[in-house]
């Protein structure tokens, strides 16, 4: 427990420090990190963590991000009032999520939570236009922080305390248990334990985290437009941030995230157009084909293969 | 097409680092700015292409600012919401760009705005028509007012085509009642409560029906059957998402009634070539310089430059907004000389006072200026600051014409039909429609 | 009421077509290939390229881009799911990431604009208010015809009747000596070529552009969702309850509302009913 925990206190303080060393622009783009990992870990929380993969995780970030931007923009509600508002309508939106996990699994469950994203997004620009803006969005909500360095600590604090709470609460029974369900459900349920109950609690945690980020997010944005939320780009984004990281390892999305949006930054210069995401797309798709267990499992096999020759074969992928 | 594709790629590093190595060299005594937009969409390209020959000449001409070079910097937003936002950022935080031109549309321009709002970075939009922008100034002038647009907004389009049912449809044509499509978005929303509100009204014409659709509609032949079964004379369409499903289902499907209204599809060159040759008889209201559009000497000068320098890659002739980016960005540049630099408390006043007069044949043909705070337009009874000055009065001679109806015959020639002062052609119905 | 008819039948036709190809990869390889509507691009984007760029008569540039659609399905299963053995989840992920990673291959090469394909088979008839191109009637009598093809080859051939052995049970047909990898790597071309086909007639219906692979993925997910693991003739069925819906709902109820229903009802047979209305059967 002690060497973890110290290893999160430095990843606290040298980022902390970060903004003394690095340009604002980069802040900008650990802003997103930031952002993207908090969605990375609500994605992993449910569907890493128990396997219920969810292919709409978007639908649950969106009800956070536009509860609070019309609670704010349309009614003039404090931001102090509206996020919390706004997370509790998304976890009253995971409930709606949770309802048909209880029935089925795997490959229907990812479908059925597409099919709620995509509903989201219709409903969005059919219903109430007059609050939600339409096609064309928000534009112009209040902003909690201004400037790169005050909204770096803002959403790298946010993210850390996610981090932290995930990573405390993976390790008590609770968590082990749901690491179980992914494994075998049956056998969870057989043990005596209500994987209903279990279940639900993952959902809620997933949501909570969902809407909190969603919230935060459009509040640092100052927009909202269905096409840049409920988009199938953005599942994309979120799934693989995990996926290249390592799921069910809450360290893992992270890495992944900020390895996912310095990668799409820093072919800006070089590749301007639309080659960038051709690449983008690319690096992703041979880095999970290669080694679906992400950057967590390549490092481990690489301080393995460091560590001695007898365990090297492992790496030797 | 894989390994074509990463040759591509590969083109593209070296080109790029090569070309950052050559910026390096001359960094000292530029004044950068940025372009923002799409680089694959022929919007995007039209407005950085126009950019481009504008700075091209500056520079030729012994730069700016006491000879400084400009540099343009461009960042690429995908057409997508968020990387908009992340391309803002570059440019105002990395890049450190002193004034940026947009090709974005609506919700791009919208998402990244806090962003200009927070930069305070001089900015000029030249696609977008979204009076909600155009309202932001209105209300909290001081936090937006950096923001120009020189594309005429939803108002000025939706009057002109009052206008335009009133002398063509109801006067030439006789048509007194009409049924609206409307594409399910918020410009089509927007359009569609102006226009619904006037036509009544102002050109005698009734609305016999409203059928909102889903831009995602794959069959719209039940939707052409219910305007058919409404007894209109013609069809209004509104759309900007999807409108070469619906103008070539139209075609297709030979739809006995006539289709005039907004087809953002029909605005550029490659129109004909995209539908195959299966979009004639379509007619739109088009921002101007519209496909068809006669033009002054000084915009065929630049078109004819585009042309040289772009013509063998889409677009292949500027859009509007080329012609937008190319005056924009001189306007731009005009005022920050005058008020030395680009500082908003000058320059801001500054620009507001630019205003480009382009004559053809002695006559006030176009004009780029701009409506100021406070400024009354009299037909709509209400103020545009910082939106490109449109005249929507006939005879048309005080500002720029706020829109033109252009009409795609079904020989794939495109003329402007209406307002008289700039038609080249007549409105024409398609020939399976009976007169 | 006729019009209502005609229009529901051609459209439900197309959707057939769009379906089928998606259903054969669920039943045989048992996994959800999500790059399923790239086929369709791809077939769209190859059949402009040929005929209306290069200028080729029409057959072999359907030709063309059926073999497009089957070799892409042959490479994604070679490269992709082939590695993944088995793995439905990790399948669905990279078909998914191979999807956009398709899309942003088509924006370099193409171009973002919307590109429309001259109809297929021109000239229109009328009934009442009722236009009926003959590109939807060829795209609707294509869908049927091809539809018994399949299930004529799925029952009578040698290779068909191994597919739906493996669709039964993939264990199964490999002890008793199936060569389950070749069945596959088959499914996977037919699907690839369906696909294609349907991209084609699609894109003439609707337009070519860079996104367009999501809408005709969700009507195949819809109707291998409502119809569950699917039979040829499951799918039909399904895809008629979709077009109908479609249909009906833009003509009686709000042409905005027409994406709405279909969610509603995956939502709801999802929730309801998950092994869909017809069941687990076989092809």
């Amino acid at each position: 427990m002690a060497r973890p925990l110290l290893g999160w206190a430095i990843f606290a303080v040298a980022m902390l420090l970060l903004p003394q060393f690095v340009s604002n622009g980069t802040l900008r783009i650990i802003i997103f990190a930031n952002f993207l990992a908090i969605f990375a870990m609500s994605w992993d929380f449910i569907s890493g963590k128990t396997g219920y993969i969810s292919f709409g995780h978007p639908f649950l970030i969106g009800i956070g991000a536009y509860t609070s931007a019309i609670l704010s923009y349309r009614f003039g509600m404090p931001v102090s009032l509206s996020i919390p508002l706004a997370v509790l309508a998304t976890m009253v939106g995971g409930t709606l999520f949770f309802l048909p996990a209880l029935r089925i699994k795997g490959t229907y469950f990812a479908l059925v939570t597409l099919a709620f994203m995509e509903l989201m997004y219709q409903l969005v620009q059919v219903i109430r236009p007059d609050l939600t803006g339409g096609t064309r969005g928000i534009s112009g909500i209040k902003t909690i922080l201004s400037g790169a360095a005050p909204n770096f600590y803002l959403s790298f604090g946010l993210m850390f305390a996610i981090g932290l709470a995930l990573w405390l609460l993976s390790r008590t029974r609770l968590g082990t248990a749901l690491d179980a369900i992914s494994m075998n459900e049956e056998a969870v349920s057989g043990s005596g334990l209500n994987t209903t109950r279990l279940k639900l609690f993952a959902f809620m945690v997933s949501a909570l985290v969902a809407g909190l980020g969603g919230a935060f997010y459009v509040h640092y944005l100052g927009s909202i437009a269905p096409r840049a939320l409920f988009d199938i780009n953005f599942v994309f984004t979120i799934i693989v941030s995990v996926l290249i990281g390592g799921s069910a390892t809450i360290i893992g999305p992270i890495m992944g995230a900020f390895f996912m949006t310095f990668l799409l930054e820093y072919l800006r210069p070089l590749l301007p157009g639309s080659e960038r995401y051709l690449v983008y797309g690319m690096i992703a798709l041979v880095l999970y084909v290669y080694q679906p267990k992400g950057i967590m499992q390549i490092l481990k096999n690489l301080s393995l293969r460091t560590r001695g020759p007898q365990t090297g074969r492992s790496g030797n992928v | 097409m894989k390994t074509s594709a990463v040759k591509t790629g590969l083109a593209a590093l070296t080109l790029s680092l090569s070309m950052s190595m050559s910026t390096l060299a001359f960094a000292a005594d530029t004044v950068k700015i940025g372009f923002i937009g799409s680089f694959a969409s022929d919007a995007g390209r039209s407005t950085l292409r126009g950019a481009e020959i504008a700075v091209e000449e500056l520079n030729s001409a012994g730069g700016v600012l006491g000879g400084k070079t400009i540099e343009l910097v461009k960042a690429d937003t995908g057409e997508d919401v968020t990387e908009g936002i992340k391309a803002y950022e570059y440019l105002a935080e990395t890049e450190e760009v002193e004034f940026i031109v947009s090709g974005d549309v609506d919700d791009v321009s919208l998402g990244w705005l806090p962003r200009m709002v927070e930069y305070k970075i001089p900015t000029l939009d030249t696609w977008t028509s979204s009076i909600t922008i155009i309202d932001k100034i209105v209300e909290d002038y001081d936090s937006y007012k950096m923001y120009f647009m020189n594309v005429a907004s939803d108002e000025a389009l939706a009057t002109l085509y009052v206008d335009f049912g009133k002398d063509i449809l109801a006067g030439k044509m006789g048509w007194k009642k009409t049924v609206i499509l409307q594409e399910d978005t918020a410009f089509g929303g927007a359009i569609n409560g102006l226009v619904t509100g006037l036509l009544a009204p102002e050109a005698g014409i009734e609305v016999v029906d409203t059928i909102v659709y889903d831009p995602a509609t794959v069959d719209f032949s039940p939707i052409f059957s219910r305007a058919v079964e409404s007894g209109a004379d013609f069809i209004y369409i509104i759309s900007s998402v999807n409108s070469q499903v619906v103008s070539s289902q139209y075609v297709k499907q030979q739809v006995p009634l006539a289709m005039t209204g907004v087809n953002v599809a029909a605005l550029g060159q490659e129109y004909w070539e995209d539908t195959g040759g299966s979009g004639g008889g379509i007619s739109t209201l088009s921002p101007v310089p519209s496909v068809g559009f006669s033009l002054d000497p000084v915009s065929q000068a630049f078109a004819d430059k585009y042309v040289a320098k772009y013509g063998s890659e889409r677009p292949k002739y500027p859009h509007f907004n080329g012609f937008n980016a190319y005056f924009g960005v001189k306007q731009a540049f005009a005022a920050a000389e005058e008020a030395g630099g680009f500082g908003l408390d000058k320059w801001v006043p500054a620009m507001e006072n630019q205003d480009l007069i382009l004559e053809k044949d002695g006559e006030l043909w176009m004009r780029y200026g701009f409506w100021k705070p406070g400024e009354t337009e009299e037909r709509t009874g209400r103020t545009y600051p910082h939106n490109l000055r449109f005249d929507i009065t006939p005879p048309y001679d005080d500002g720029a014409p706020s829109m033109v109806v252009v009409q795609w015959y079904e020989d794939g020639s495109s003329k402007v039909v209406y307002p008289p002062k700039y038609a080249n052609g007549e409105f024409q119905v398609p020939s399976w429609v009976k007169k | 009421m006729l019009q209502v008819l005609i229009q529901g039948f051609l459209l439900s036709g197309l959707y057939a077509l769009i379906a089928v190809g998606f259903t054969l990869i669920f039943s045989v390889g048992r996994v959800l290939n999500l790059a399923y509507g790239a086929y369709l691009m791809l077939g769209g984007y190859a059949y402009f390229y040929s005929v209306q760029t290069l200028g080729m008569p029409k057959l072999p540039g359907f030709l063309f881009a059926t073999g497009m659609g089957a070799l892409a399905g042959v490479l994604m299963y070679r490269l992709l799911v082939k590695r993944l053995k088995g793995d439905q989840v990790a399948v669905e992920i990279s078909t998914l990431i191979l999807a956009v990673v398709i899309q942003a291959g088509v924006v370099l090469v193409f171009n973002d604009s919307s590109k429309i394909l001259h109809p297929i088979v021109g000239g229109v008839w009328r009934i009442g208010s009722t236009t009926i191109t003959n590109n939807i009637l060829v795209a609707m009598v294509a869908s049927w015809i091809i539809l018994g093809g399949l299930l004529l080859f799925v029952k009578k051939t040698h290779v068909g009747r191994a597919m739906q052995a493996v669709s039964m049970d993939a264990k199964g047909a490999r002890i008793s000596g199936i060569n389950t990898d070749r069945v596959n790597m088959m499914t996977w071309a037919i699907s690839g070529a369906l696909g294609s086909v349907a991209g084609v007639f699609f894109a003439s219906y609707t337009q070519l552009n860079p996104s367009m692979w999501v809408a005709p993925l969700i009507i195949a997910v819809a109707v291998v969702i409502v119809g569950g693991i699917g039979s040829i003739v499951g799918t039909l069925i399904v895809a008629h309850i979709i077009g109908f819906m479609e249909i009906i709902t833009t003509t009686f109820i709000a042409a905005e509302l027409r994406g709405v229903f279909t969610m509603l009802l995956i939502i709801g047979v999802l929730v309801i009913r998950p092994q869909g209305l017809f069941g687990r059967g076989d092809l």
